[in-house]
């Protein structure tokens, strides 16, 4: 007696024979929902090779290809949910946000540099870095072309804010310990790195502490150089901020720390404070160990 | 344009260059009513270019794993009766379910194929097609052939010598993924896709 669950119905075989069967009315929504909803256990190779033959005979279907065409219409209605789920996890959304980011700065730059050339020609501003103010200020000195240029790249800038205001906002609330630890924007980059709070809740600390530096990585791997301190964790004040003999030592600690407010963040959402104030005292103490020799 | 026949039925070259019977799907290019199939995009293609002896039949049923944006699924589903494609990630699997609705012989099925939850739905199937970029490349084809694949079916496993081991010599990870596999499979030829793809080989075996 093989009982096998499908996504047409239940069946009881016996000897080849069907011998019990609850099997669902062709509709297409009850039966994705079903699928989703309900548990599946596998079934044998037999049983698996004639689910075409058996649908027919308990007429799910009156032909082979009824048989393709209705199960593709639930697989294709099934994918679009799932498609729609996968974007709708905030992670998802944070790291599309993120990701603006990073183009808006490559905007930025870009017509930045192409404005300030474009300026040296109509030798008009000195220094590229006082450009937008100088636009700003007297804006009438300026050809209309160039103003137009110099307005979208400060509404670029304004974007910029607003996109980084609404990560800090998902951040907050997605993964709060990650945040007070990392800061929103580097915890945000960790995120879209790792490729979701939930990936990167499962990566050991060693390979977000370098989670960045691949390239420096592989070279050591493969090479055997000097392997990398630190990845994109590097831009965290204390990492940063330090003098680079005791960098490596604090991007590790930060690193393990991080690791484990990732994990509070994905599985338990509880609030963790003393994480910050835990790496802070650590590397104050390196801070002063170090002291001595660098004076 | 010379039109000859490939030796697997349902591809042809056109002068030297593959191609399949159907309409345009992705911006491929057409010509007379055949899509050409670039072997630099799809490692089947790349496959049917070296001339290797592919197992496929047109009234074959193919478990794709891997199917990405439906490049390689749209081909083969001219050339086969119908194809399950599974692809987990939600970014290129829009691509795939696109694709799906405007090709009747295609089932686009969202899952991870290391974890198939797949099982009430896929039913037997003559080829198992595998090209997914993970180091566990092995387990997962031996896992989907336990569970989906005919007695004495085909496989044509793509391996990916970057994915499992960057340090190795992809030769060295080529005879270890297919140690691992012989212990299900009978392994019938193994091929480089060298030039169209680096550090790529196709494993064609078939169920003990």
């Amino acid at each position: 007696m093989a009982h096998i669950k499908t996504w047409f119905g239940d069946i009881e075989l016996h000897n080849d024979e069907i011998v019990g069967s609850q099997v669902l009315n062709a509709d297409i929504d009850a039966m994705a929902r079903r699928l989703q909803r309900e548990d599946f256990a596998d079934f044998d190779k037999e049983c698996r090779g004639r689910l075409r033959e058996i649908a027919i005979k308990l007429q799910v279907v009156s032909s082979e290809r009824e048989y393709v065409s209705l199960l593709r219409a639930i697989m294709i209605q099934r994918a679009k949910e799932r498609i729609v789920t996968a974007f709708a996890q905030p992670d998802a959304r944070i790291i599309q946000l993120i990701d603006g980011i990073d183009d808006i700065d490559e905007s930025i730059n870009l017509l930045s540099e192409r404005l300030s050339e474009w300026c040296l020609l109509t030798s008009e501003t000195s220094m590229p870095e006082d450009l937008l103010e100088a636009f700003a200020s007297s804006p009438s000195a300026q050809s209309p072309l160039a103003q137009e240029f110099a307005g979208s790249i400060s509404r670029l800038c304004e974007l910029r804010q607003e996109t980084a205001s609404a990560i800090e906002l998902e951040m907050r609330t997605t993964a709060p310990n990650l945040s007070t630890l990392a800061g929103e924007l580097l915890g945000a980059r960790l995120i879209a790195r790792a490729g979701g709070l939930g990936s990167l809740a499962r990566m050991p600390a060693s390979r977000i502490q370098v989670m960045g530096a691949s390239k420096a990585l592989f070279r050591h791997i493969k090479y055997g150089t000097k392997p990398p301190k630190h990845g994109v964790i590097f831009q965290h004040p204390l990492v940063r901020g330090s003098h680079p003999n005791i960098r490596g030592k604090i991007a590790r600690i930060l690193a393990a720390k991080i690791a484990i407010a990732a994990r509070l963040d994905f599985y338990s959402k509880r609030a963790y404070p003393e994480l910050l104030s835990q790496v802070e005292k650590r590397v104050g103490e390196l801070q002063t160990a170090a002291q001595p020799r660098t004076t | 344009m010379k039109i000859t026949p490939h030796k697997v039925a349902g591809v042809f070259l056109l002068d030297r260059q593959l191609a399949t019977k159907g309409e345009a799907l992705y911006g491929e290019r057409t010509f007379d009513g055949y899509r050409l199939w670039n072997p630099r995009r799809s490692k089947l293609a790349a496959l049917l270019m070296k001339q290797a002896h592919v197992p496929l039949a047109p009234e074959q049923i193919v478990l794709y794993l891997g199917a990405a944006s439906g490049t390689t699924v749209s081909h083969l589903a001219d050339i086969v009766s119908l194809v399950y494609a599974v692809e987990f990630a939600p970014r290129v699997a829009r691509d795939l379910v696109r694709l799906s609705e405007r090709v009747e012989n295609i089932i686009p099925l969202i899952s991870d194929a290391a974890q198939p939850d797949y099982g009430p739905v896929v039913e037997l199937v003559d080829l198992l097609y595998q090209d997914i970029a993970q180091p566990r490349q092995a387990e997962i084809a031996v896992k989907n052939a336990e569970l989906f694949l005919k007695p004495r079916g085909h496989a044509c496993i793509i391996i990916k010598a970057r994915s499992i081991d960057v340090t190795a010599k992809p030769k060295t990870v080529y005879k270890r993924e297919v140690k691992k596999l012989g212990e299900l499979f009978d392994i019938e030829s193994v091929h480089e896709l060298e030039p169209f793809y680096k550090a790529h080989a196709a494993v064609i075996a078939r169920l003990t």
